[in-house]
């Protein structure tokens, strides 16, 4: 699940969106080329919770955060050790695990309005190519803002075949697939109404 | 006031509605009928979402087939999921996106959506997780949402079919309080009907009755009985 805003004002609050979001891209490329040693791994690591804990987000919400990532730690770490072995496996797991917490300090401390005007902004060069940035902008909001509700027809899906005593087996995606298709509709009327499309 | 005349839909050569005569002065308008009966497709015209096919809608003194966005900022539209309503993450910033719609300066809008949720009851949950709030809550939301660029006209579709009986007359309350010139209530719910000044009933596409609502309403009943 993507990290909704913490409400209490941090240190990283006060940073502009656009600045998190190029600080993020430098970091990103930064824990890619440090962290190709278990030192530097660890290093990336370390200097994300610096990040959490002088950002004042605090050492508490990293561990959280780490804890709603373990189950790609596990598959990552499983995965790339049955082809390069321990050492690579941990390395190059710290590394995304490390560009998770850092993207996540960014959502984690950026309100969607703030975010939404960044990357408006950042994207205003591509009106040359006739792209609108307030739309691609609203579109990473909306897709936000509907992924629990996807989630919440997932488990409902899940819930029918349970009392029904039924198993859809994997045709339980065309079933989400199409109640996600109606919600669609519903959200475009919704966005019709308010003005917004 | 709100005006059809002649109106009809049709939609993939299927008539919904048709010749819909009707003028309406009173605060508050409940609408009823059975399901398929045409009246959330009534409601739909009121503010452009469905176009007619024959006839027109005035509404506010506007014709909403000639001027959809003037309809659109006159004419506020309250869903009955309010799932699909809610559009971003946290209450204030769904709120705040009316507001940039409205035209509303960036600066202002923040302090404007925190007064609206506080005047709806919402002021704890400004920065909550949207779908983390109860089903009545969502709602309050939506409707909020919908409030905060001051409609002189609300149409409300079905408000209340999710809601439980203590949400359901807190939202009904709500509606039928003066929160714009014209509330137009879509609702099976009877005893919300009630409380309106005026009562439409739809049947099989056509406007089959409009009167004093305890008299539609128990015509409405007969046809069950």
């Amino acid at each position: 699940m993507i990290p909704i805003v913490i409400a209490r004002r941090t240190a990283l609050h006060r940073v502009p969106a656009g600045w998190k979001l190029a600080g993020l891209l430098v970091l990103s490329i930064a824990c890619a080329i440090v962290a190709r040693e278990p030192v530097g791994a660890a290093a990336v690591l370390a200097a994300t919770l610096l990040i959490y804990a002088a950002g004042g987000i605090g050492i508490a919400e990293w561990a959280r955060q780490v804890w709603r990532v373990k189950w790609l730690v596990v598959l990552l770490v499983a995965m790339q050790a049955i082809f390069l072995g321990w050492a690579d496996a941990l390395t190059g797991t710290a590394r995304i695990v490390g560009i998770i917490l850092i993207a996540a300090a960014v959502t984690l401390t950026t309100p969607t309005g703030e975010m939404l005007d960044a990357i408006e902004a950042g994207l205003a060069p591509l009106r040359w190519i006739r792209v609108d940035p307030s739309r691609v902008a609203f579109t990473i909001a909306l897709t936000i803002a509907i992924i629990p509700v996807i989630a919440q027809l997932a488990a409902q899906i899940r819930e029918a075949q349970r009392a029904r005593g039924v198993r859809l087996g994997v045709r339980w995606i065309v079933t989400l697939l199409v109640a996600a298709l109606r919600h669609a509709d519903d959200v475009s009327d919704a966005m019709t109404a308010r003005g917004i499309a | 006031m709100i005006r059809a005349t002649g109106l009809g839909v049709s939609i993939d050569g299927t008539r919904i509605l048709e010749g819909v005569d009707v003028r309406l002065d009173q605060p508050r308008i409940a609408v009823i009928g059975a399901n398929g009966s045409g009246k959330s497709t009534f409601a739909r015209t009121l503010n452009g979402l469905v176009a007619p096919s024959e006839g027109s809608i005035e509404v506010a003194g506007i014709d909403v087939a000639r001027d959809k966005k003037a309809a659109r900022e006159s004419v506020g539209f309250l869903f009955s999921n309010p799932d699909a309503q809610i559009l971003l993450p946290t209450p204030v910033e769904d709120i705040e996106l009316s507001l940039k719609a409205a035209g509303v300066p960036r600066g202002e809008r923040t302090a404007r959506a925190l007064e609206e949720l506080a005047a709806r009851g919402l002021g704890d949950h400004a920065h909550q997780p949207a779908y983390s709030l109860s089903g009545g809550q969502k709602q309050l939301l939506a409707l909020a949402a919908v409030l905060v660029r001051r409609p002189r006209v609300l149409v409300a579709d079905e408000p209340t079919t999710l809601l439980d009986l203590g949400n359901t007359r807190m939202i009904g309350e709500l509606l039928t309080g003066g929160v714009a010139e014209q509330v137009v209530i879509v609702t099976h719910d009877l005893e919300l009907a009630a409380r309106c000044d005026v009562a439409l009933r739809f049947d099989a596409g056509r406007l089959a009755q409009v009167g004093e609502p305890a008299e539609v309403i128990d015509t409405y009943r007969a046809a069950f009985a």
